[in-house]
């Protein structure tokens, strides 16, 4: 305690020693306020729950991964496995699998698992972001129960020649570089970006798990430890093209290649010797797509096309008798993806417009494991049809009804049905009620199918029907923008997949019979300028219940009306960014409440996973020597040096430091 | 105002107050328990990396049972995936396969002794005298040999076959005949190896069918040996599961009861006198071992779902009561089903996550 009022001491009086300065600059590191009304009437999107992750986040997190930022800025729980390592989504309280993630158009979930790993996600790569919540997802694909993520790359039209490099500096050896090259006019953009993330990853902490017994006093000691066999490395290549020819046709084509290497820490408890039970992961990811949209008199036809292929290599390694280090399990697998996609947009009379489009996808899946000699070899075929029709009437109510058909595999699933509205209370305040009412829909991914041993082709998908209700409102001043939105959703899923272990001794997945989410999403934003002051506040809070409604019979199962494990039912973040005169100050708050690992939420005091603050700031100055703009910025996390837990035994950094350096011209 | 603003946030930052202090967790153990005479040891072996395997008592006569004994006499968690647990004399050693180490209590304190470190996978602990232990392990192909009174090791037995398929030999569970242990290959496997206990070399092994999981020697010496069978899709094979018997001293297979595909029988032990086998295929089977008929049900299962039902059994050695784990969904705590020599269910209780062994005082 004393020493976190040392530090707010210090920090009070160096922030009025820079404040007192007055500087002059032109550059700005939160963008001024522009009041624009559009974009929240839309009847394309009435009913539809979408945030859009404000510019200002992105840039504040621009040297971290999309799961620090999905995390720490949105609703979306990310269940986290240590710094740098494996991060999976929760969103509205369902599974990874059930959060789609699509990057410029392309799904990018693993045909796999079906899910994805956010630490491999650089927030680097993003020039914008939105997320839509629950069904509104249909409007991208089926299988998003949860929602979906969106990360797109834009083209700036006006840029002629820029550049950009980043040096990170960090922490137990940590060590970013970021480099960024565009070029073009009017109607050709060019852009490339280029990155490297190394870190040791080894710090220090109370080893709980290992006793000691002192010699002299008899008492049992904790060790102090190193975060060993922790290290993680990726690098990267974006590149984009873009190409207008005229106003009416647009193409673009991009790239983005990512080779990820990390090696997975042991159990803190483990004392066997140092060459045993060593596991690493390699990652290996090319992504690549190509679009063209013509805009016509009242519609627009969009193409596009996209291909994806991930290779992960896991190798355990253990030290055997009389052969030194060898695998005793090497899973290779390669995946790859064909998608295509057609969509035609028609503006009709009356206040009404139709959206029709159709997706045509090729799944490949190829794992093996060359020490067991398991693995399984299947291909996968997806035809989506969509089809949406919208209309406003009087001013005053949108109506959007949409309705999606899948086909996978020669199967036809069942239709999905969309309908949502948007009610503008007062015609001159932004002041709207929005709801929906949704089927959905998820096939099983290809492991819960085929996996060796356990898949299960029998396995039927998880369908779920939901509704929701919520309270839109938009207001601006001169200076200030606020926006506050409000939603209640009740998420009605049957034949949840889970992956349980057998008595045959390997896993399995199983259909539950049913899982009842329903909770509340709060989010409020306001930004502004007070004279030379910017500044930006960002907030969200979510209630999330997810409640197991399963098997009821078995005799002694308590999970039955219990919260699902690692979903917290209070979750919220906090985001404060300040500028002035070129220096910025931003603090990041994000807390959890309790997690529990046990499906009958039962609790014991060596297992909690106890309720969660953190708080991070960052302190950065910027500025322009004629054409070249210069800033530098210290990120402090974990501000008060907190000890905590995101997943058991895992071990979190203490307070640790980051320092960013940037040029560009 | 710029600074005033400044202070005003900073303020605000020292509220954030930080209440996330796990000392608490860690204060000294509040159980305050002398253990019965007669009790009952259940390992429980927590979820794989989750670090949450736990020890329960069970008190024979009051019929109670303490859960997290370890943890809460010295505040100190077990380890991750609890295997099995021996105990020699006044001490227990506790095997904790994914943190390569054996922890050592007292077993009428349940207090801290010791650890054996230095072990990559183990997954038994056999005792052989005061001063020779053997250990087997999942990963490393081979067997250690330790020390039980000074806790360190003294040397490894190798039981590679020099190959890269499927990773054998690993060894699980162990017997002693004369000064022969006999320890099953399980994984990917089909062996039976015979160590020489005086050398601490390999010099035998047994060819049984595929897949032996649990093993136990009768009062005849004779061997029994539990398999099942593998899985459909496996590439080392499927086949139906079988139940054999192995003569010690000529080390030849004699019998071969067969189940039926798709059946996964598992947790062979012997009574009190060691003459009747017990083991689960769902339903507790018993099997007195000079029979040559086919073994019969001795309890049925309730539990017909797919989750739920008898995971593993143990035997007390002096009353030959029945102690039956259940790990319902292996997400949450277990329950065991003590029932009288004759069927009788006596009492029910539950213990941690997976309880997986017991060993009793």
């Amino acid at each position: 305690m004393n020493r976190k009022i040392f530090i707010t001491a210090l920090l009070s009086i160096l922030a009025t020693a820079i404040f007192s300065q007055g500087i002059r600059d032109s550059v700005f590191l939160v963008p001024p306020v522009t009041v624009t009304s559009e974009g929240m009437f839309n009847k394309e999107e009435a009913g539809m729950k979408e945030t859009v992750v404000d510019s200002v986040i992105i840039l504040e997190k621009i040297n971290l991964s999309l799961s620090d930022l999905l995390s720490e800025n949105t609703p979306v729980f990310i269940k986290s496995h240590g710094r740098g390592a494996l991060a999976t989504a929760s969103f509205r309280g369902t599974a990874p699998s059930h959060t789609q993630v699509n990057w410029n158009g392309i799904n990018i979930n693993t045909p796999m698992a079906g899910m994805v790993d956010f630490s491999l996600i650089p927030v680097y790569i993003i020039d914008e972001m939105n997320i839509r919540h629950g069904t509104a997802s249909i409007a991208d694909r089926s299988g998003g129960l949860g929602g979906s993520i969106n990360i797109n790359n834009r083209a700036d039209w006006d840029n002629r020649l820029s550049g950009k490099y980043m040096q990170g500096l960090g922490s137990y050896s940590s060590f970013d570089e970021f480099l960024q090259f565009s070029a073009g006019n009017k109607v050709v953009q060019s852009k490339t970006r280029l990155y490297h993330n190394y870190s040791a990853n080894d710090y220090t902490f109370i080893n709980r798990g290992i006793g000691n017994i002192d010699p002299l006093t008899g008492q049992i000691v904790n060790p102090v430890d190193t975060n060993d066999n922790a290290d993680y490395m990726k690098y990267g290549l974006l590149q984009e093209i873009y190409f207008r020819p005229g106003s009416r046709d647009f193409f673009s084509v991009k790239y983005w290649g990512q080779q990820a290497f990390r090696t997975i820490p042991r159990a803190t408890s483990y004392e066997g010797p140092d060459n045993s039970n060593l596991n690493s992961q390699s990652d290996t990811d090319h992504r690549i797509m190509g679009d063209w949209k013509h805009f016509g008199e009242r519609g627009r036809l969009e193409l596009r096309t996209g291909y994806t292929f991930k290779r992960l290599d896991y190798i355990l390694k253990n030290t055997v008798y009389g052969m030194g280090l060898i695998p005793v399990i090497y899973s290779e697998s390669t995946q790859t993806g064909l998608l295509n996609n057609a969509s035609y947009k028609l503006d009709m009379e009356n206040d009404l417009s139709l959206k029709a489009s159709i997706d045509a996808n090729l799944y490949r899946v190829n794992t093996r494991d060359s020490v067991k000699k398991t693995g399984y070899s299947e291909q996968r075929f997806e035809l989506s049809s969509f089809v949406s029709l919208h209309k406003q009437f009087a001013g005053r109510l949108n109506l959007n009804l949409m309705l999606r058909q899948d086909m996978t595999d020669n199967k036809f699933t069942p239709l999905i049905p969309y309908l949502g509205f948007d009610l503008l209370l007062m015609k001159n305040k932004s002041l709207i009620v929005k709801g929906n009412i949704a089927g959905s829909y998820r096939y099983p991914s290809l492991n819960d199918l085929y996996w060796e041993p356990g898949g299960n082709p029998d396995l039927l998908p998880e369908n779920g029907f939901s509704y929701e209700l919520g309270l839109e409102y938009r207001t601006a001043f001169t200076h200030h923008v606020l926006e506050t939105e409000l939603t209640a959703y009740r998420s009605d899923i049957k034949n949840w997949i889970l992956w349980i272990p057998s008595f045959k001794g390997y896993w399995e997945p199983r259909n539950i019979r049913r899982v009842l989410s329903q909770g509340l999403e709060i989010y409020a934003s306001l930004r502004g300028s007070i004279g030379e002051l910017n500044y930006s506040c960002t907030g969200t809070y979510a209630y999330t219940s997810s409640v197991n409604y399963g098997e009821k019979s078995i005799w002694g199962n308590e999970s039955y009306g219990k919260q699902l494990v690692y979903v917290p039912l209070h979750s919220g973040n906090l985001m404060v960014k300040l500028t002035y005169q070129g220096f910025s100050l931003g603090w990041q708050h994000n807390s959890y409440s309790e997690r529990f690992t046990t499906s009958n939420n039962d609790v014991s005091r060596r297992d909690r996973l106890y309720p969660y603050f953190m708080n991070n700031c960052s302190l950065g100055k910027e500025m322009q020597i004629r054409k070249v703009g210069l800033s530098a910025e210290l990120k402090v996390y974990n501000l008060f040096n907190e000890t905590y837990h995101s997943v058991l035994y895992r071990p979190m950094p203490g307070r640790n430091y980051m320092l960013l350096l940037m040029i560009k011209f | 105002m710029p600074a005033r603003i400044a202070n005003i946030i900073l303020i605000v930052l020292l509220l954030a107050v930080s209440c996330m202090k796990d000392d608490g967790l860690w204060a000294p153990g509040d159980l305050d328990l002398q253990a019965s005479p007669e009790g009952l040891f259940i390992i429980n072996e927590g979820n794989f990396t989750y670090n949450n395997a736990s020890v329960s008592y069970y008190d024979i006569e009051k019929q109670e049972v303490y859960n997290d004994i370890f943890y809460n006499t010295n505040a100190l968690p077990l380890g991750d995936a609890a295997t099995s647990m021996t105990i020699n004399d006044s001490l227990g050693y506790i095997v904790l396969n994914n943190s390569g180490k054996v922890n050592i209590i007292n077993i009428n304190t349940f207090e801290y002794a010791g650890k054996i470190t230095g072990l990559t996978s183990p997954r038994y602990m056999h005792i052989i005298n005061d001063n020779k232990a053997y250990i087997s392990d999942m990963y490393s192909r081979s067997v250690t040999i330790v020390n039980p009174s000074t806790f360190e090791i003294i040397g490894d037995i190798d039981v590679s076959n020099e190959q890269s398929d499927f990773s054998q030999h690993s060894t699980e569970q162990m017997v002693q005949y004369g000064k022969y242990i006999f320890t099953n290959c399980w994984s990917y496997d089909n062996k039976i190896l015979v160590i020489d206990s005086n050398t601490d070399q390999l010099i035998d092994s047994i060819e049984v069918l595929i897949q032996p999981r649990s093993m136990v020697i009768d009062r005849f010496s004779k061997i029994w040996v539990l398999t099942d069978g593998g899985y459909q899709g496996s590439p080392y094979g499927y086949e139906a599961p079988g139940l054999i018997r192995i003569d010690a001293e000529l080390r030849i297979v004699e019998k071969i009861w067969r189940f039926e595909p798709g059946d996964y029988p598992g947790a062979l032990k012997l009574n009190g006198s060691r003459d009747t086998l017990y083991f689960i295929n769902r339903h507790i089977y018993r099997h007195p071992v000079y029979s040559e008929e086919e073994p019969e049900v001795f309890i049925e299962n309730p539990n017909t779902g797919l989750s739920g039902g008898f995971y593993t059994l143990g035997i007390d050695p002096n009353t030959s009561e029945l102690y039956v784990a259940d790990a319902i969904d292996y997400v949450q705590r277990g329950l065991v089903y003590r029932y009288r020599h004759n069927g009788v269910a006596v009492d029910t209780f539950r213990v941690g996550i997976i309880p997986t062994s017991f060993c009793f005082k």
